[in-house]
């Protein structure tokens, strides 16, 4: 039994959304609307949380009257773009297509709401397409999206839990009964007794090392995000799928930022020769596709010593520029402005170095068509599953919509016979706090992050991940005996790093399982790509105490 | 880094400290100028300084490994 040293909440509701994002909130608004209780739990405050904190300027959508009444063609074109085709890895038609097909109620809904959807009165589209290919992204005025979103939900009756992390989920007779959370601040643990659960808990960047060594929180996304809903579905028998197949972000080097489709310019080398064959000026639809083609070939320019690559964006028109400018603020990307005005550094006249950034594993969790997982009670939306804005706001909607109806005639639920569930998590988190001496969370994490890059980084094979995962193994072993948490903050990380050597030991069981190279999973042991695993996905799940690995089609 | 606060201009309203989500602020008191407890740990996304609701009272500085690098002499 725990030493009751943390204090218990019991809290009921019918739907508790995981994680106050975009896919959280819009779940929360759905839900609302449709008469069911609802929190939300968020670690940090939802008016700034999440990858859209400081705002957003795409939104992936089709609009018939601008894209034409064949939505299966748009589909088609969308999938050529490498972006869309990387981050739908995992992702079945139906979902994409459900996406689609939803996706322009959302822009008109936001823009009913307040987040202004349109451009000077005009649909705007630009960014992430070929020069001459469909434009697929709706630029929009991000900016206050968090509080908007935030306000619609608590008007609409949802309760929003700031400082509250779920760690673990409850199930007992099948189902979902609930999830158990602390509170990043005060000494306690949270219970939710819930119907149904929505996970919209973001993706993983704090696996691999970050751009600037040794400076934890130098990653594009923040500290926060560690895939915390795939970790708990997994540990909860769920299935999650793909986290052998990495991806990685372009932007300014050192200081790491999304929005690198906002930068209008040319990726040049140092005798100002463009490193991609996409565009030779400036272009405000296009930018330079280069990095969402072949990102490492910016790290190939150091290793050849050719570099360093640099976005040029010299040439600009005053008009692109001011439009440029714009859409940086609403991108989230203030701050990139401000420090650059206060060193004198003008984009129309100095090129900004870029780089590559450090890997984060795609691992989704599995979701259908109405946002149901393969636990029932237990949806998912947002970047856990279907990434990016448009996707986000979408499913998050469908999931809160899909658990509404669910609630309604679900049974009603005994957290009895989760009590012993309840006491095992209890411990865990109070054994973090009573420690006093031993390692802390940036010891594990920093531990987790080396292994991850020198045996399931850059080169994979048979042998260095069989060595890396007999390592995780150890460092987990050490963890879980070890770990030790100051205070409730330090806490939150120890949990969260908990969270990503789960994660880390799917990385490595999966890329031991997919026998080829593909993408960024490199395999110097199986150089080639199989096309029998086209259109195929590796799914994991725990049964029992074991990983099982299957193959599936996903269409 | 670290958001730097001037006493001067704060009022202790504490909208910083509820809205960052990496809770570099943790254990400030409401009231009294916000602890930068985790300077260390603050991404630069401006949340605070943007919520800030005095004129001044809060900026980020940006560390030295994170100095934004440009090439100089390009302008010409």
């Amino acid at each position: 039994m725990g030493n009751g040293i943390l204090m218990e909440e019991l809290i009921e509701t019918d739907v508790l959304c995981v994680g106050g994002g975009i896919a959280g909130l819009m779940a929360a608004i759905r839900a609302r609307e449709l008469g069911a209780k609802v929190i939300v739990a968020e670690k940090g405050n939802t008016l700034h949380s999440g990858r859209g904190r400081a705002g957003n300027d795409h939104f992936w959508c089709y609009i018939p009257e601008v894209h034409g009444a064949d939505m299966e063609l748009f589909l088609k074109e969308c999938l050529k773009g490498p972006k869309l085709r990387l981050m739908q890895a995992g992702t079945s038609m139906k979902v994409l297509r459900a996406f689609l097909e939803n996706s322009f109620d959302i822009v008109k809904l936001w823009d009913r709401w307040g987040i202004s959807m349109k451009y000077q009165g005009r649909w705007e589209f630009a960014g992430h397409s070929f020069p001459g290919d469909v434009l697929t992204h709706l630029k929009y005025a991000g900016l206050k999206q968090k509080r908007i979103l935030t306000e619609k939900a608590l008007e609409k009756g949802a309760e929003i839990m700031n400082r509250v992390m779920i760690y673990d989920l409850l199930r007992a007779d099948g189902g979902i009964v609930g999830a158990i959370g602390i509170h990043t601040r005060e000494k306690k643990v949270v219970v939710f007794q819930a119907k149904a659960v929505i996970l919209g808990t973001g993706f993983v960047d704090r696996l691999y090392p970050p751009p600037v060594s040794g400076w934890l929180a130098s990653v594009a996304g923040g500290l926060t995000l560690t895939g915390d809903g795939r970790a708990m579905i997994y540990r909860a028998g769920g299935d999650v799928v793909g986290p052998e197949i990495p991806r990685r972000h372009v932007g300014p080097r050192y200081f790491s930022r999304y929005g690198q489709a906002t930068w209008v310019g040319v990726l040049r080398d140092p005798q100002d020769k463009p490193i991609g064959p996409y565009v030779t000026k400036p272009d405000r639809i296009y930018g330079d596709m280069t990095p969402e083609v072949r990102g490492t070939l910016l790290e190939d320019y150091m290793k050849s010593g050719q570099g360093p690559v640099y976005m040029d964006c010299r040439g600009i028109s005053n008009e692109d520029y001011e439009y440029m400018m714009y859409w940086m603020v609403h991108e989230g990307n203030s701050s990139l402005l401000e420090f650059m005005k206060e060193e004198g550094i003008d984009i129309r006249r100095h090129p900004v170095e870029f780089q590559i950034y450090n890997m984060l594993p795609e691992g989704k969790i599995w979701i259908n068509e109405r946002a149901e997982t393969s636990v029932e009670g237990l949806y998912a939306a947002g970047d856990e599953s279907m990434g990016g804005i448009g996707p986000s706001a979408t499913y998050g909607w469908i999931a809160g919509e899909n658990a509404a109806t669910y609630v309604k005639d679900a049974p009603s639920l005994d957290l009895k016979k989760a009590r012993e569930k309840i006491e095992e998590k209890k411990v865990l988190a109070e054994k973090m706090r009573t420690r006093e001496i031993g390692p802390d969370w940036k010891e594990a994490n920093i531990a987790l992050q080396q292994i991850m890059q020198d045996y399931a980084g850059s080169v994979r094979s048979e042998t260095l991940l069989t060595a890396g995962l007999s390592y995780l193994q150890m460092l987990r072993d050490k963890a879980d005996a070890t770990l030790m948490a100051r205070n409730q903050w330090e806490l939150t990380r120890c949990l969260e790093t908990r969270n990503l050597l789960d994660i880390g030991e799917l990385v490595f069981i999966a890329a031991q399982e997919r026998r080829e190279s593909r993408g960024l999973h490199n395999r110097p042991d199986y150089p080639f790509t199989d096309p029998m695993l086209d259109g195929k996905g590796l799914f994991i799940r725990k049964v029992g105490e074991q990983p099982v690995l299957e193959w599936k089609a996903i269409n | 880094m670290p958001p730097i606060i001037d006493p001067t201009k704060c009022t202790g309203c504490g909208v910083c400290v509820d809205v960052c989500s990496e809770d570099v602020f943790f254990g400030s008191e409401k009231g009294k100028v916000p602890v930068i407890t985790y300077p260390e740990f603050c991404v630069h996304f401006n949340c605070c300084a943007s919520e800030c609701p005095e004129e001044g009272a809060i900026k980020l500085r940006l560390p030295l490994p994170q100095m934004i690098l440009y090439k100089k002499g390009a302008d010409t």
